[in-house]
């Protein structure tokens, strides 16, 4: 290898580590800073949890991290909405979007289709810098006058736009709304380059059936954020208009603070329209991912197939059709007029028949397979777990009779976190066990990786499912305290309960975290295909080369699944039980994705 | 001072475990194998753990199901509300063994197919047959849910007709508290607007109009009479808030600068419901579901349901608008 | 489906391969999100438009002449790119400019309509404003804004067309160009019926 290296080897620091053009340093880039929000993202809620399990009691820490935030170790109703509102939105965009998009579609098209870079180094480079600086202000706006944006993650006006309703709505929203401006602007550059990278720059045999789920994954997820991030931005620049300008697309006949606004014409629930349009998308931005990731490692770690691939290409493409469509069901209280209500019902419930079927052929791969337990396929059986239990609870939701008495309750906080928070974690932490020899080129620590995946998912589950039965008792989301309702007062056990599943899965994070450092700096060095993978990323060095492989791209035969494939004599075709897709098909032998 | 000591500890604990885990690297390393690789003794063992939890799972679930089912909503205090819990019933019964099943298969085939030196993986990548069938069947059972559920929605979406006999309630939501305004005599509520809201007239009621003069504002709690359908128009001033009424399982968003209505007739009075829950102080109560700043948390009214002679009595004893 | 190897990963040939393969796709996806993000501003307006103090707004006259000139600056563009593959370069030099000149102008007369707007009472914010009359500004000045853009690019090809640096063969540069500039003025034939018709 060494005959090839090349002067690059050399450039200085800043190029190779900072403005690096290299997907698989932008890769590293994106989880490093989405793990970090992350991070921060779990200690909020952690602290706001200790508010909710015990409301009113005094914390050290509450009062050393939080400074002005609390008042004698119990934080300020308004900063609980606060935090709520941090958390909710670097966990679904920081985390989830970025850090898991980021991460795993940089590292993996280039590898997996056989490319040498992106489409466009230079606009991926700019991709992953405004994702820095918005990360950068959105943190900045925690210490701002007023304190962070208060109103939601949703921002739903006019809380938002009104710092006389809540001060967060000051300074705080309004370095919200420029982060979240850079923060599209970096997704969309990201999913420019994605989209076309897959399209264009494919090695030679690579069909768009013999494409890793990963890739069909990452593919869809990049269409469905060119479509709806931008509308997201229209609603926010509208958004920045009524606040800054007086203008009045979202707000009309309001008095606040003594005084009648001169707002009028306008209608919040037009926000709440644009809102949802990318809202909920943006669930299958996080989720399809996630998916695409656990099916490449169910199969591999089964040493099968993955049951259906065309099945589940179908059902992705379906579900990312679909969530253009289902919005709605958000607003059914809105006052909506019924008949549409009905029409979001509709395509709501459709959208579980795809979900169902990649479900079915998940458990179908592990039939008769000959399964090992990494923690990435640990997590990756978490994850079809989450992805059916919370699913299921979605039919609740998206009926919009049932809708109307646990729309906004615990029920939803319940619901969505576990299909779409858990999920979305799982598969991340999944493909950070699974690619991490390819990512740091050493290997995590197994032991460590099975403690944490017990520990999570059983805190993750002490957490999220007991607030099920919170909805059900009718307890609102978004409330500082459930202490001021007689008709809540015997729910408290539960809200503790929680409390302290949720201060385990934070230290759970820790070990992995621990994990995640040592055995980056320190870990085993790796061998070039630790899980005996067939996809192309297998094929290329431990050590990172600019362009991937030395030589030629290899050429690509086959669909990535044949695992345990034998030939008539009932023996493995190549003496393994796997055939990577770079061997060339034998004579009579069809290909997998072909049917 | 604690802060130090705190960081020592951590710095310890970190020191410790980089030096365990560089021994059991050296310990696999000797017995001539890597630390990362994976046993068929590993991986059974992580099955059967696997295999645990599946029973933990399923355990956790009925713990809280007994522990907590108690502590739910009682059976709707309204019509419609049967209807919904009928439908959450339907689906529920729908989707809890579906939860069982799937979770029995997924991980009962990862114990069961756990690695082993000797055996070899099925090579079975697809089957029509198979496909077919789980995508037919929960489209079945998704259209039956679907069609249910849409008839209910119709109906409850409709709002009382104008020559039924009925209530009209107007509720006010403004940070962070609510009022509700009674229709009067000519069951009609007087115009209002965020331009006449001045000292007392927080409502914002247009004086000169003459239907509003008999409307009746009350505050702290409010009554509907047992049976009669109550129909009810939201407005907010400032913020959105939802009123939420989870006993009657109903839930309207209320909105700045937009009228929204919720109809539905109350069925058990508060008296009837304090023994049906056999709770002495057992109140009804509406309370805001929709952010809307800092007390959140705490904006309710209380609401009483009784016989309609009673709410007549206690609507009668409520001052006229024009009286204030 | 490249056969360069890694020794030659740097060299200009490579990077106009692949310049060459993906550029387009790049911007056409672009655009579709710049599609998108007008399509919800568009929708927005269909929603609020169901509101009764909503005002229907006459389209300033200075709107058909911008619409004219936007129109006539596509023609010169497409213009230029036919004289570029004819080798004419110095015809193509001479529309190019005339584009920007077009553009520039177009530039202008959006702002005379504004101002028309703006003395026949239509605000942009504030107490006397009513949201169509805000539609109107934003709709046109985001749409000029996307039109900044454009004008940048249609610098650099002027630049580069002085320069001489386009032959017959190397116009990938006008052709993304003039496609986004192309687009800008489909996007505004648009914007100028919607606004005529719908708002
Ligand atoms: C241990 C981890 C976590 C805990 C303990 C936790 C806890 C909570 C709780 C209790 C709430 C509701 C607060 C309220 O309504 O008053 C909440 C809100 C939320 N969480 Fe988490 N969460 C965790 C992880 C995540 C993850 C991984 C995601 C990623 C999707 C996420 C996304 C959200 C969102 C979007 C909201 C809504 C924020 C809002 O209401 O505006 N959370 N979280
Ligand atoms: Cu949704
Ligand atoms: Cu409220």
């Amino acid at each position: 290898m060494s005959a090839h290296q090349h002067p690059h080897e050399e450039q200085d620091f800043l190029f190779k580590y900072v403005f690096s053009q290299d997907h698989k340093m932008i890769s590293k880039q994106f989880l490093i800073t989405g793990f970090i929000m992350g991070f921060i993202g779990l200690s909020m809620s952690t602290l706001f949890r200790l508010q909710l399990g015990f409301p009113g009691e005094s914390f050290w820490i509450i009062d050393f991290l939080l400074g002005s935030w609390a008042e004698n170790g119990v934080m300020l109703p308004d900063k609980y909405l606060a935090l709520v509102t941090m958390h909710g939105t670097i966990m679904v965009f920081f985390l989830l979007t970025a850090g898991l998009s980021g991460t795993f579609s940089n590292l993996l098209i280039p590898l997996q289709i056989g490319a040498r870079d992106m489409a466009s180094g230079f606009l991926n480079m700019l991709s992953y810098w405004f994702f820095f600086v918005s990360s950068v202000i959105m943190l900045i706006s925690l210490g701002v006058e007023g304190g962070a944006a208060s109103a939601g993650w949703t921002i739903y006006p006019p809380l938002s736009a009104l710092p006389q309703a809540i001060p967060g709505s000051g300074l705080g929203m309004t370095l919200w709304l420029v982060a979240m401006a850079i923060f599209i602007a970096s997704s969309l550059l990201g999913s420019l380059n994605y989209i076309v990278t897959i399209l264009n720059l494919r090695t030679k045999g690579m069909t768009m059936t013999r494409l890793p789920l990963t890739i069909w994954s990452f593919l869809i997820t990049a269409i469905v954020g060119v479509i709806s991030f931008p509308v997201l931005l229209a609603a926010a620049l509208l958004l920045v208009f009524d606040r800054s300008f007086g203008t009045s697309f979202y707000l009309s006949d309001i008095y606040i603070g003594g005084q009648v606004l001169e707002h009028a014409g306008g209608s919040p629930i037009l926000f709440e329209h644009l809102f949802w349009f990318l809202g909920h998308p943006e669930v299958y931005i996080v989720l399809l991912p996630a998916l695409g990731i656990t099916s490449e490692i169910v199969s591999t770690m089964s040493r099968k197939p993955i049951f259906g691939y065309r099945a589940m290409i179908t059902s992705m493409l379906a579900i990312g059709f679909l969530s253009a469509i289902v919005w709605g069901h958000h607003m059914f209280v809105t006052g909506m007029n019924p008949f549409l209500g009905a029409v979001f019902t509709f395509t709501t419930l459709l959208i579980a028949i795809p979900s169902a079927v990649k479900v079915f052929n998940y458990i179908t791969t592990l039939w008769k397979g000959n399964i090992k337990f990494s923690p990435a396929m640990l997590f990756s059986v978490g994850l079809v777990s989450t992805f059916i239990s919370g699913g299921l609870t979605g039919l609740i939701l998206g009926d919009s009779t049932l809708d109307i008495n646990v729309h906004d309750t615990y029920f939803v906080v319940g619901h969505f976190h576990i299909v779409m928070g858990l999920s979305g974690i799982f598969g991340m932490i999944a493909g950070v066990y699974h690619w991490f020899p390819k990512i740091f080129g050493r290997m995590l620590n197994n032991n460590l990786g099975n403690v944490h995946f017990w520990i999570t998912i059983v805190s993750a589950y002490g957490i999220f499912f007991p607030m099920h039965f919170l909805g059900l008792a009718g307890v609102p989301r978004r409330y500082y305290t459930n202490s001021e309702f007689p008709l809540f007062d015997n729910l408290f056990d539960i809200n503790t309960l929680i409390t302290w599943f949720a201060i385990l899965a934070f230290f759970g994070q820790l070990i992995f975290f621990f994990n995640f450092v040592y055995s980056a700096l320190r870990g085993p060095k790796a061998p070039q295909n630790p899980w005996k993978g067939n996809s192309l990323e297998w094929t290329t060095g431990v050590k990172h080369i600019h362009g991937n492989w030395p030589g030629e791209i290899p050429t690509v035969y086959r669909w990535p699944y044949d695992y345990s494939k034998l030939n008539d004599n009932g023996d493995y075709v190549t003496g393994e039980d796997f055939i990577p897709q770079t061997v060339p098909l034998a004579d009579g032998e069809k290909d997998g994705g072909e049917h | 001072m604690i802060a130090l000591v705190a960081i020592v500890a951590v710095l310890l604990v970190i020191a410790t475990a980089v030096q365990i885990l560089k021994i059991a690297e050296l310990r696999a390393t000797e017995s001539g194998k890597e630390i990362y690789e994976i046993s068929a003794k590993q991986s059974k063992a992580q099955a059967l753990l696997l295999m645990v939890f599946l029973v933990a799972y399923f355990g956790f679930f009925a713990w809280q199901v007994w522990k907590w089912g108690g502590l739910m909503l009682p059976v709707s205090a309204s019509e419609h509300g049967v209807g919904v819990d009928e439908l959450m019933n339907i689906t529920l019964w729908f989707i809890i063994p579906v939860f069982i099943i799937t979770h029995i298969f997924l991980f009962w085939f990862s114990y069961k197919y756990s690695f082993s030196e000797t055996r070899k993986a099925l090579f079975f990548s697809h089957s029509n047959k198979l496909e077919m069938f789980w995508t037919i069947i929960p489209s079945i059972a998704l259209t039956v849910l679907i069609l249910v559920g849409l008839s209910n929605w119709n109906k409850i979406m409709t709002p009382v007709a104008s020559e039924q006999e009925h209530i009209l309630i107007e509720v006010y939501g403004q940070q962070f508290s609510w009022t509700a305004r009674y229709a009067g005599k000519d069951g009609k509520l007087g115009r209002a607007s965020v331009e006449y809201i001045e000292g007392v007239n927080a409502l914002g009621i247009d004086i000169s109009d003459e239907n509003a003069k008999d409307d009746k504002i009350v505050k702290g709690e409010f009554h509907l009479p047992k049976g009669v359908p109550v129909q009810f128009v939201f407005r907010s001033q400032d913020v959105m808030h939802s009123a939420y009424m989870p006993h009657f399982r109903a839930q309207m968003n209320v909105v700045p600068g937009l009228k929204t209505q919720f109809n539905f007739i109350p069925t058990i009075t508060s008296e009837e419901m304090k023994k049906i829950t056999n709770n002495e102080n057992f109140e009804y109560i509406l309370l805001c579901n929709k952010i809307c700043g800092a007390a959140h948390y705490n904006m309710q009214m209380d609401i009483v349901v009784e016989s309609k002679e009673d709410f007549e009595k206690w609507l009668a004893e409520q001052k006229e608008f024009s009286a204030e | 489906m490249t056969t360069i190897s890694l020794d030659n990963l740097d060299n200009i040939k490579y990077k106009t391969e692949i310049r060459q393969k993906t550029a387009k796709p790049l911007l056409w996806i672009g655009l579709m999100s710049i599609v998108m993000f007008f399509a919800g501003l568009t929708s927005a307006l269909i929603v609020s438009k169901s509101n009764s103090i909503w005002i229907k707004l006459e389209v300033p006259s200075m709107f058909f002449v911008s619409t004219i000139l936007i129109l006539f600056s596509s023609l010169t563009y497409q213009l230029s790119l036919s004289f570029t593959k004819n080798n004419q370069l110095k015809f193509a030099t001479i529309t190019t400019i005339l584009t920007f000149v077009l553009g520039i102008s177009f530039t202008v007369t959006q702002f005379y309509a504004w101002q028309q707007l703006y003395h026949s009472g239509v605000f942009w914010a504030g107490e006397q404003s009513n949201p169509s009359g805000s539609y109107f500004y934003a709709l046109t000045a985001l749409h000029l804004l996307h039109l900044f853009a454009g004008l940048i690019s249609l610098l650099v090809v002027v630049t580069k067309s002085i320069l001489k640096k386009y032959s017959p063969t190397t116009i990938l540069g006008i052709q993304l160009s003039l496609t986004y500039w192309h687009f800008l003025t489909a996007l505004w034939v648009y914007l100028f019926f919607f606004l005529k018709f719908i708002a």
